[in-house]
């Protein structure tokens, strides 16, 4: 079962497995939409959602002929000048696009599409993805700028700004974009955890704000579980974010910092907890497929603390 | 009066069903029909911003609306100082405004404005929509119908639904459960939503799903603002909220509160 997969990285290795099992039924449920068109193929929004991520699946999986089937389908229904049509064909165009000048021609078509409408959305996005998968962040961050200057409401493209800042090393603007993003959605556990991350990342610099930037860590970890109790992330990442505190607390008394004592408690709570949910998920053949990777770190996480 | 307890009896012709009742039903039905989907072909869908300056003076309200909403549950004391001053002196300013030069001049009027324009007659065809098949049908059925006594209801009324039950027919003694044919046009024009529910779906949710899908990004569609309405005093507005705000944190005490409230009592 998806064997190939199993030593593949550890970050997308769950998605991929979900995503070959979907696009291997692609030809099935093509097949079933396009064929007798009255009994099987509903108009409905969520059918064409179905199609949107079957369409997504098959460019991860490889079988970009099922895309394009896919996308024919979109086409067909909405006609090639809806906006999000045109960023799945984008999309579609640079998966088969065979080497660097075939993308910088995909980037030419962007310009183009956007110089007759500025806030096409889809493709304004495209463009940022495509500008960084070759290679010119800075160009990225700055047209993500741009879109996030227009439509400050949009919380994914505050994470992809957050997700270029770090990966350029700039880690306070990265803070700020990731609480931009959870001022949309205050209550998205997993911005929270990720923001709890990327504050721990932070705090590896030795300067003078390390407890401080623990502390803020310690407590968006804290809030991700608060907002969902069995998350493995948050746990994960508070066992780590207030073992590094204990170690860094060398009795400077800040009231806003959390005491010795609470830390210690947190983290042996911490630890309970994801033994607690590493215990549950594993006897559960269908969740350990799908998060295989997550369980084994974990796993590993706890064996260390043990010691 | 009528009398009491004796049944009162009126010959009907059986063809009142066949000629009247059953045709209005018909009717009242298939313009139901219609109307909906000449509502669909008219529809136009809001327009979206075409500039990003205008997309920016739209959703840059929502921000700060946000951020007053939400702070709390996410910022710090210093972050949220510093939002809150780069907000406030922006709505200030008017540095979100789609032309800030624009500033203090009344709005453009309603009727010259295209966009207004456009809001305006959306609302008018919507409404046409609803008066022109009506009155076309009332006038049908006074013209024709008006007058007949066309069903007999099974379960007895009060006299108070009369006038609900026999406009048009002016006859004082006639028991309530008589129905006249331009009542039973208004009862259908009211019980006829349900009926429609079922041939069109629920909620018409066919119509819709376009839309939907075009909307790639419903957060980019929002709109805020009223057509007419002026952008600078809402932001005036919002920047007097925002002024106001004290700032107060649910991240702190967010340890105490994880050990109080998930984890057991033995640590």
């Amino acid at each position: 079962m998806a064997g190939p997969f199993l030593d593949s990285r550890d970050t997308s290795g769950s998605d991929l497995i979900s995503a070959l099992r979907l696009s291997q039924q692609a030809p099935t449920i093509l097949r079933l939409g396009s064929g007798t068109k009255s009994a099987s193929a509903p108009d409905t929004a969520e059918e064409y959602g179905r199609i949107e991520r079957l369409f997504m699946a098959c460019l991860r999986t490889g079988d970009d002929e099922s895309a394009e089937a896919c996308l024919e389908r979109l086409t067909r229904r909405f006609g090639p000048a809806n906006e999000r049509v045109m960023g799945l064909r984008g999309l579609y165009e640079e998966a088969i696009a065979k080497d660097h000048s075939a993308l910088e021609e995909c980037l030419q078509g962007y310009e183009k599409t956007l110089s007759d409408n500025p806030v096409n959305v889809p493709i304004l996005k495209r463009r940022v993805a495509l500008l960084r998968s070759l290679n010119r962040s800075s160009d990225a961050i700055t047209a993500l700028i741009q879109l996030l200057d227009a439509i400050p409401t949009d919380a994914e493209a505050w994470c992809e700004l957050a997700d270029l800042y770090q990966s350029e090393g700039l880690s306070s603007q990265a803070t700020f974009s990731l609480e931009e993003a959870l001022l949309i959605a205050p209550n998205a556990w997993n911005i929270h955890a990720r923001l709890g991350e990327l504050l721990y990342v932070c705090a590896a610099t030795p300067d003078g704000t390390t407890a401080r930037l623990l502390g803020r860590s310690v407590q968006h970890f804290c809030r991700s579980i608060e907002l969902c109790d069995d998350y493995l992330r948050g746990c994960y990442g508070l066992i780590l974010a207030s073992s590094r505190m204990l170690e860094h607390t060398d009795g400077s008394l800040d009231p806003s910092l959390p005491t010795k004592k609470t830390l210690t408690q947190l983290k042996t709570f911490a630890l309970q907890k994801l033994a607690e949910i590493v215990k549950a998920r594993s006897v559960d053949e269908e969740n350990w497929a799908s998060s295989r990777s997550e369980l084994i770190a974990a796993k590993e996480l706890l064996n260390r603390f043990e010691q | 009066m009528a009398v009491q307890g004796v049944e009162q009896t009126i010959l009907r012709d059986p063809a009142l069903f066949y000629w009247i009742l059953f045709p209005i039903s018909v009717v009242m039905i298939l313009t139901g029909i219609l109307r909906h989907y000449a509502t669909v072909l008219m529809n136009s869908p809001p327009k979206s911003a075409s500039t990003l300056a205008e997309s920016r003076e739209r959703l840059a309200l929502l921000r700060v609306v946000n951020l007053r909403n939400h702070a709390s549950a996410v910022l710090n004391r210093e972050s949220f100082e510093m939002r809150k001053n780069y907000m406030v002196s922006g709505c200030r300013n008017g540095a979100f405004l789609k032309d800030p030069n624009k500033r203090g001049q009344p709005p453009a009027n309603p009727m010259t404005d295209p966009a207004g324009m456009e809001a305006m007659t959306g609302m008018l065809k919507g409404n046409m929509m609803m008066m022109i098949p009506q009155t076309l049908i009332m006038s049908w059925i006074n013209a024709f119908f008006s007058g007949f006594v066309i069903l007999k209801l099974p379960f007895p009324l009060t006299i108070r639904f009369k006038s609900m039950l026999q406009s048009g027919v002016m006859t004082r003694d006639l028991d309530v459960r008589w129905v006249s044919s331009l009542s039973w046009y208004f009862l259908n024009l009211f019980g006829l939503q349900s009926v429609f529910g079922f041939i069109l779906g629920s909620d018409n949710a066919a119509n819709q799903m376009a839309q939907q899908m075009g909307m790639a990004n419903p957060a980019a569609m929002a709109n805020p603002l009223q057509p007419g309405q002026d952008p600078d005093k809402l932001y005036q507005n919002e920047a007097e909220n925002l002024e106001v705000m004290e700032h107060f944190c649910i991240l702190d005490g967010v340890e105490d509160r994880i050990l109080r409230n998930f984890a057991p009592q033995s640590i």
